[in-house]
């Protein structure tokens, strides 16, 4: 869009473009079937400055930003949502994004109680409960435990909780965007508990969070024992404050809300202890009024992240690039499938980039856009043969009011004119 | 009862007979009457932005611009088009907040009495340089430490930097395997570990009653809760709703949806009032429970008292209605399923549902629009 402008201002100058800015497509049309094809598309054929003159030197920027084009591409929230910003979600443009790995900058953010800001000077782990010994580890002992990087995605479980009732908000980011994944670097939480001796009746994790809202959530000792990691980098470097620096816990395909951040606490336990983001909120009501509780993995789910309504299409019809995300907490994404007809045919999609367990995979689908009306979906499949539903099949058992665990397969219409709305189909 | 001592009261009140406006108000009466703002708002050396923005030298500050604090467009533009905060305007503004800004998100409806608008603004003015220069009173004295910062008696403070420092009674070395870390300290297990479970596991002694509760959940809890635990704006709902959760629009309430009391308590404890979590003694704990179960008519006796020795009696209706996770037994779930790939639906697509229709999308939508479902 920015070389568009570009090319537009110098267009104007030259009093080559009559009828002002028309939209992209009718200003790429009149670059190439008007002017510029007797004399030459301008950032071409005159110099540009960045090309005469030198630009900032190497210490100008000594954490490096994103280019000054790229301003758009931030989180976002929604403002009806919560009451304030303190205790509440935004998220991750997803539709920007390319790849498997989300950059620290750009992950959602969902905090409880505000950011809390620690220095890690003054951060301590405890362990305590049914163990052997309770331990404190200061960040330093921390990184004396033995270290492994792993990918994996974070998803809330409130993730497209809006679109339980049918559409409501135009663009991948509001519908899929509490998701992100990164490379976390840290220490395996089997460590940190066998440290301490888990006694025979350990059971249960409690895990908690130094911030205002003291975040706990219960963890079963089988999955603390399995994959569960204390993370203190993502993609390289410190955890982002935001993100739980210096530590937070990472429950690889499990919901968001029990990679607790800003972790200080972990209490073995014999029962779980029904905290409040575990019972008040985190479950799953059902029509009947019955509500389960701990449905702590995240099911098989893909989006189409282009086109959708913030991307629509504006090269017109012809070549398109179809772009998305699928993703499992039961492993790796065996295939995904794209329809162009809301799912009346479907298409196995190319996986592209590294398949890796409870990361995301990142497919494209290439076809040639005739110019009609269109209707996108995918539909992911996991390691495990679990086949990513329909929303329809979802409400059908239960209900509109769970608010979480919503995995349905999503609708882009496309219409004649590459515009995308977020719509529900028969 | 003030935190200020003597000294200081004295030099307020010579401040405050030489400002005529305010003479009658009352400085530590406005103290007592700010325990309501508290929730929200902090005020003295190192206060912070909170919920609310801190509150220190607002007098002759411009509305809307505190540093780092997110105001609402409609405050922003108060501050812009000329609102200074002033004796005038703080008592139009506390009295009814939204009627003197519309679209402030504060949440809190107003001081219903003069007196305590009045009262307060003596109190907040006793922060403001400003004020005091008007007065030419003595200058302030440094604060001293917040009563609120405090642990909770009988609880240990939490262990800081320099607290650890002067308790490494402990050899480091002390794990299992690598022989990382050391052993934590009985003090500072106590001080962290105030987890409660529905067995009542974790409950520390102490006591409450309803009227009690009442009492503190005014001060503390109505800003945001509302008067009668139907919360202002989108802050949680605490009482009602019972027999709601098969309808259309469930509320769910402590009474209507929690399944136990105990998580209240837990988390009353650990992280309420928003803004100044870790604040309230145990007493007070149990009292602001009693209370939450008398405004969900679970118990209807203001006299009624919690205490740790019958927490564990009381139950809460809708314990039964939770289920463990059973996904895998619906129809879709099963596994290794081909999915259909071609002709799988007859006829053609047609949109039974548009997101634009609702317009809710952040760059669409108005600040009041609050539409169905939330991330809870």
């Amino acid at each position: 869009m920015d070389d568009l402008k570009a090319a537009a201002t110098a267009a104007t100058r030259r009093g080559f473009l009559k009828t002002g800015l028309l939209g992209g497509a009718a200003l790429a049309g009149s670059l190439a079937s008007g002017r510029a094809m007797a004399e030459g598309d301008p950032v071409i054929t005159e110099i540009q400055d960045w090309n005469r003159y030198p630009g900032d030197g190497v210490d100008a920027r000594p954490y490096g930003q994103p280019s000054q084009f790229e301003s758009h591409v931030v989180r976002k929230n929604v403002p009806w949502l919560t009451s304030d910003t303190i205790s509440s979600i935004n998220f991750t443009p997803l539709h920007e994004l390319e790849g498997i790995i989300t950059p620290n900058g750009l992950c959602f953010e969902r905090h409880h109680a505000g950011i809390a800001e620690i220095d890690p000077a003054n951060h301590r782990l405890m362990i305590n409960g049914l163990v052997d010994k309770p331990l404190v580890f200061t960040m330093a002992d921390l990184k004396r435990f033995p270290r492994e990087n792993r990918v994996y995605f974070l998803e809330c479980a409130a993730n497209t909780g809006m679109e339980w009732r049918g559409s409501q908000l135009n663009g991948c980011q509001y519908t899929h965007g509490m998701i992100h994944c990164v490379m976390y670097t840290g220490v395996r939480l089997k460590h940190i508990l066998e440290e301490a001796g888990v006694k025979a009746a350990g059971s249960w994790v409690l895990a908690e969070g130094a911030d205002a809202s003291a975040m706990t959530r219960s963890i079963p000792m089988e999955k603390a024992l399995d994959d569960c990691m204390v993370a203190f980098a993502m993609n390289g470097e410190a955890l982002r404050p935001e993100q739980g620096y210096p530590i937070r816990l990472v429950v690889p395909g499990w919901e968001g809300n029990m990679w607790v951040k800003w972790l200080r606490r972990l209490e073995v336990g014999d029962q779980p202890w029904q905290q409040r983001e575990e019972t008040s909120k985190y479950t799953d009501l059902l029509a009947n009024g019955k509500a389960r509780r701990f449905t702590w993995k995240m099911d098989v789910k893909s989006v189409i992240t282009s086109p959708s309504p913030q991307v629509p299409i504006v090269h017109g019809k012809g070549r398109t690039l179809v772009s998305g995300l699928a993703w499992s907490g039961s492993g790796t994404i065996k295939r995904v499938d794209v329809s162009i007809d809301g799912g009346r045919n479907w298409h196995a999609a190319r996986i592209d980039g590294p398949s890796l367990p409870m990361a995301l995979h990142r497919f494209y689908y290439e076809f040639d856009w005739d110019g009609s009306e269109i209707f996108l979906q995918s539909r992911a499949i996991d390691e495990s043969g679990f086949v990513q539903p329909t929303k329809d099949q979802l409400r059908a058992v239960r209900g509109e009011n769970s608010i979480y665990h919503n995995n349905g397969i999503q609708t882009w219409h496309v219409n004649k004119d590459g515009g995308v709305e977020n719509v529900e189909i028969s | 009862m003030s935190r200020f001592p003597e000294l200081l009261l004295g030099g307020i009140a010579a401040l405050l007979l030489a400002s005529s406006s305010v003479s009658a108000a009352d400085v530590a009466a406005g103290e007592k009457a700010f325990g309501r703002c508290k929730a929200c708002h902090a005020v003295g050396e190192g206060a912070s932005n909170r919920v609310g923005p801190h509150l220190n030298e607002l007098i002759g500050r411009e509305a809307g611009t505190v540093d780092g604090y997110s105001y609402s467009a409609a405050m922003t533009q108060a501050g812009e088009g000329g609102l200074v905060w002033d004796e005038a305007s703080l008592k139009d503004f506390l009295a009814n907040p939204k009627g003197l800004v519309k679209g402030t998100k504060m949440a809190f409806a107003g001081l219903k009495k003069d007196k305590d608008v009045e009262n307060v603004i003596a109190y907040l003015a006793t922060f403001s340089a400003e004020a005091e220069k008007k007065a030419d009173g003595e200058p302030k004295q440094e604060e001293p430490e917040k009563k609120a910062e405090a642990a909770p008696a009988g609880q240990a403070p939490e262990p800081t930097a320099t607290a650890s420092a002067a308790s490494p009674a402990q050899e480091p070395g002390a794990g299992a395997h690598f022989k990382l870390g050391r052993e934590a300290t009985e003090a500072e297990v106590a001080a962290w570990d105030i987890d409660v479970r529905p067995d009542g596991l974790g409950l520390p002694e102490g006591r409450g009653t309803v009227a009690q509760g009442q009492e503190l959940y005014d001060e503390n809890c109505a800003s945001c809760h509302g008067d009668f635990g139907e919360a202002i704006g989108r802050w949680p709902v605490l009482a009602g709703g019972q027999g709601t959760l098969t309808d259309e629009r469930p509320e769910k309430t402590v009474g209507s949806y929690w399944p136990y009391l105990s998580t209240v308590y837990d988390y009353v404890r650990r992280a309420m009032p928003f803004g100044n979590a870790r604040s309230l003694s145990d007493d007070d704990v149990y009292a602001l429970t009693a209370y939450i179960l008398y405004l969900n008519d679970v118990v209807d006796d203001e006299d009624f008292e919690l205490s740790k020795d019958n927490f564990a009696s009381i139950k809460l209706s809708n314990e039964d209605n939770f289920i463990d996770d059973d996904r895998d037994s619906e129809p879709h779930y099963a596994r290794d399923i081909e999915p259909c790939m071609t002709d799988c639906i007859p006829g053609k697509a047609e949109i039974k549902m548009h997101a634009a229709v609702l317009d809710v999308t952040p760059e669409n939508a108005g600040d009041d629009d609050a539409p169905a479902g939330g991330i809870d």
